[in-house]
């Protein structure tokens, strides 16, 4: 299987907006990328498209071989995409962390079906990489934003993903927890062999862990590094 | 007359199956209003059901059946049109809600729809239930823990985020409808059971109470099915030895479970987390 993301000439328009303007992007297998730029540039509308939530107007996206244009089982691609979103979420849901984690292997486990204890154990495991294992009785809302991105991580991570989507994951973090959080996903990133894509708008956060950087400013990509 | 006399009675044993099916099963639906803030939504279907109710009433067509029928085309409908047109369902709800209530009090208005009548599509009547409405009722709940049981973990992925729910490869969207979808059948039943007006209490209410004291999505479930049986037995039971209305002591009980959850729920909490 293609382990890569590519994004050619890629147009989004929203409403009456042009958000990304000719998007040329590639993250090959075991790449671990980054795009940056200022809050507004379309970063998360980037991996939006990347997931297949958005289609683009223009352009061809590609994902693990996958034309997303041509694609209609998106259900069946996203389960190996794993996804960290930007915002924790805020609301008082009533779930505990290990049920959280446990969430990032519905999508394999199948409609219908009981988690297994396998799925149990894969989620312990990889609360115990990310740091979070001691929580894991906890409800989620009960943590710490930085503890919840963690929870965020290991959901995206318990997919056992080939492709890992970062949506600006040192938001709402403070500086030793912002380093803290980019050492476990540079980690995990080589332990788990992923090809990750990450956005953010801190580039010198980002850069002492990126394989490649685009800059991403007025719709339009650059690669500098 | 004893409370074992009042019990040979039909209507009564008709409102207490009703209430025991609903009791356990429509406060799930409440449970879903409350965590995808579907509450404008609620609304929009409380008066897509009393339109319909009142077409029913006009055409001398069962209202229930009518506005079942309407809450059923509706229900299919906005899930896919907010969708459609990138409009919010809150938007879309409120355009339907006052548009459908127009309609429904015009057609009450013009029709010359005894006033009886009126109150009783607002209303509505517990002790006036028919064997087909708890044909209909049993079969909605049935279907509500149905779903609720097989579907457990599509529907706590959903609850909790909908974009972590695509996001991990689940059919998101599909399972989104179907809750619209049930939402749409249940209030349409509860308008006949309780009324258009007190719909919120007895499927509402049960589920806030629940989620004052519960730790866990199960346990959310549980407690409002426990607080909505408790809420329609004791209403049903006090409003005979009290002599008031059936409906809006149901109410009184559902408000009395909220307030004491809300005052006891650090007490109630740390109960609920020793199970």
């Amino acid at each position: 299987m293609h382990h890569s993301v590519e994004l050619t000439d890629v147009h989004v328009r929203l409403g009456p907006v042009d958000v990304l303007s000719g998007i040329n992007i590639e993250a090959r297998p075991c790449e671990f990328v980054s795009v940056v730029g200022a809050n507004g540039a379309g970063k998360t509308t980037l991996l939006k498209v990347v997931n297949g939530t958005l289609r683009p107007s223009e352009g061809r996206v590609s994902v693990l071989g996958h034309d997303l244009s041509q694609n209609n089982r998106l259900n069946f691609l996203r389960r190996d995409i794993g996804v960290v979103p930007q915002r924790s979420n805020s609301v008082r849901f009533p779930i505990r962390v290990e049920e959280a984690v446990l969430m990032g292997r519905y999508g394999k486990i199948g409609l219908m079906r009981r988690p297994r204890k396998e799925d149990w154990d894969k989620a312990f495991e990889i609360m115990e990489a990310v740091g979070i294992r001691q929580f894991c009785k906890k409800l989620v809302h009960e943590l710490s934003g930085g503890e919840q991105q963690k929870v965020a991580l290991a959901r995206a991570l318990a997919q056992e993903p080939l492709i890992l989507l970062l949506d600006e994951p040192t938001t709402y973090l403070d500086s030793s927890a912002q380093s803290e959080i980019m050492e476990t996903i540079h980690t995990l990133h080589h332990q788990r062999e992923l090809t990750t894509l990450l956005v953010s708008h801190d580039a010198h956060l980002v850069e002492q862990y990126s394989d490649k950087i685009y800059l991403l400013k007025e719709g339009k990509s650059c690669l500098v590094k | 007359m004893s409370w074992t006399e009042i019990l040979r009675f039909p209507f009564m044993q008709h409102a207490l199956v009703a209430i025991l099916f609903a009791g356990i099963a429509f406060p799930m639906i409440g449970v879903f209003i409350l965590s995808l803030n579907l509450i404008p939504l609620r609304f929009a279907m409380m008066h897509v059901a009393l339109l319909g109710g009142a077409i029913g009433l006009f055409l001398k067509v069962d209202p229930l059946l009518l506005g079942l029928l309407f809450c059923i085309l509706s229900s299919m409908a906005l899930g896919p049109i907010s969708e459609k047109m990138k409009l919010g369902v809150g938007i879309l709800s409120g355009y339907f809600m006052t548009l459908t209530l127009a309609l429904a009090f015009i057609l009450i208005y013009k029709a010359d729809i005894h006033v009886l009548e009126a109150f009783n599509i607002l209303w509505g009547n517990i002790l006036s239930l028919t064997i087909l409405d708890l044909i209909i009722v049993g079969l909605i709940s049935l279907m509500i823990l149905v779903m609720v049981f097989l579907f457990f973990k599509e529907i706590q992925a959903i609850l909790y985020d909908r974009e972590i729910a695509m996001a991990v490869g689940l059919p998101e969207k599909s399972f989104y409808y179907l809750i619209i979808f049930m939402l749409g059948l249940t209030i349409a039943v509860s308008m006949r059971m309780i009324g258009a007006l007190l719909i919120d209490a007895f499927i509402l209410l049960p589920a806030m109470a629940a989620t004052l004291i519960s730790r866990s999505l199960k346990q959310t479930f549980f407690f409002s099915s426990l607080f909505g049986l408790l809420s329609g037995m004791a209403g049903l039971i006090l409003s005979f030895f009290l002599d008031i209305p059936t409906s809006s002591t149901i109410i009184l009980v559902a408000s009395l479970i909220i307030a004491g959850c809300f005052l006891f729920r650090r007490r109630l909490s740390s109960y609920a987390k020793a199970r």
